[in-house]
């Protein structure tokens, strides 16, 4: 084997680690494209029995947003086992607990259920903010694009930008400005 | 309303004047209102001074923007312009609320009633999902983070919702 085709060799089955900043993104959509990520469906290699997976970081999974009424509407199921020991716990009570956990359930739930899914698991670190530890940092390489815009406040927005946005709606002229 | 503050107007500027103006006027003057209050001595004077409309140049209209309109006369502006605005768009949403994030009423915004209701909600949207928090009530909340529960969160929103069944536009045509 040359040196060239050893480097190919090593490319090719190398984990790379990706980069995910979850910043007002959807974790259950998110979760689709960072399983792909996860277990090397990116890959002209992949197939099931080939250990080809990457390594996914998630930071920000603080600062992700559902969509609509969600926060108080969608429930996490746990049994303990015991009679009458289910539990229903609200999307944002599991925030206010654990900001990682909902997007750790969303990533785990998008894969299929088997022997891998687990140590699939162990190759996701999530952080709730953008404090991340340096030997992590040094290992990424690559970001995954975000899939919805992060919104811009308009307190945000130069008020001199606000003002001279072109404008479609004009006041009628009996109209007392407020 | 607006006859209640143009009476009122007139009265306190009779009060002030005390002379025979004629404030009755059959044409809408081609200005705005604004009301100002201001102390002189022991008085509290309140005047309606007219400005001019701040946005009358930056005013994008359809028949000035597209190269071959073909627009019905009946259509709305928002209609003629075929705008895909979203919740996140503050720039744009922001103008049909007042200063106390409040959704205009349709004789002021001119819309036809579907634009008006999407609007309306559209505005809604961005005010829940804390885009537009200085254009709120005094009262408010202003930073979305300190905000109570499940509100503290964000959260963004689908268009599609806004209108479930595709209602037909006024230039759709059917064939029966
Ligand atoms: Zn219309």
């Amino acid at each position: 084997m040359s040196a060239a085709k050893r480097v190919q060799q090593w490319a090719t089955f190398a984990r790379t680690w990706h980069i995910f900043d979850c910043k007002w993104q959807d974790p259950y959509q998110s979760a689709e494209v960072i399983k792909k990520y996860l277990l090397g469906m990116h890959k002209p290699i992949y197939h099931p029995m080939n250990d080809c997976g990457d390594v996914v970081v998630c930071i920000n999974s603080r600062e992700i947003a559902l969509r609509g009424n969600d926060w108080r509407q969608r429930a996490y199921f746990h049994h303990t086992g015991y009679p009458g020991g289910a539990t229903w716990t609200l999307a944002w009570e599991v925030h206010n607990k654990d900001p990682t956990m909902i997007i750790k359930k969303a990533v785990y739930k998008a894969m299929r259920g088997n022997l891998q899914r687990r140590h699939t698991m162990q190759r996701l670190f999530i952080y709730p903010g953008e404090e991340i530890p340096e030997d992590i940092v040094q290992n990424v390489t690559n970001q995954i694009r975000q899939l919805r815009l992060v919104p811009t406040r308009l307190d945000h927005i130069d008020e001199e930008e606000v003002k001279k946005f072109p404008k479609v709606m004009d006041y009628p002229t009996d109209y007392v400005l407020k | 309303m607006s006859l209640l503050l143009k009476n009122s107007y007139s009265l306190i500027k009779n009060a002030i004047v005390s002379t025979s103006l004629r404030t009755l006027s059959t044409t809408n003057q081609l200005r705005l209102k604004e009301i100002r209050e201001h102390k002189e001595g022991s008085t509290v004077v309140l005047e309606g001074v007219f400005v001019p409309s701040p946005r009358t140049e930056l005013l994008v209209r359809a028949e000035n923007v597209k190269e071959s309109p073909h627009i019905c006369p009946n259509t709305c502006y928002m209609c003629a312009l075929d705008l895909d605005v979203k919740h996140t768009d503050v720039l744009i949403l922001s103008q049909f609320v007042r200063s106390d994030g409040c959704m205009l009423p349709r004789r002021i915004t001119n819309l036809c009633p579907r634009q008006q209701k999407k609007i309306g909600k559209l505005v809604t949207m961005a005010q829940k999902a804390g885009l537009m928090i200085n254009l709120t009530p005094s009262y408010c909340k202003k930073d979305p983070k300190k905000r109570y529960g499940f509100k503290k969160f964000n959260t963004y929103f689908d268009e599609k919702t806004i209108f479930m069944k595709r209602i037909p536009k006024p230039t759709d045509r059917f064939e029966r």
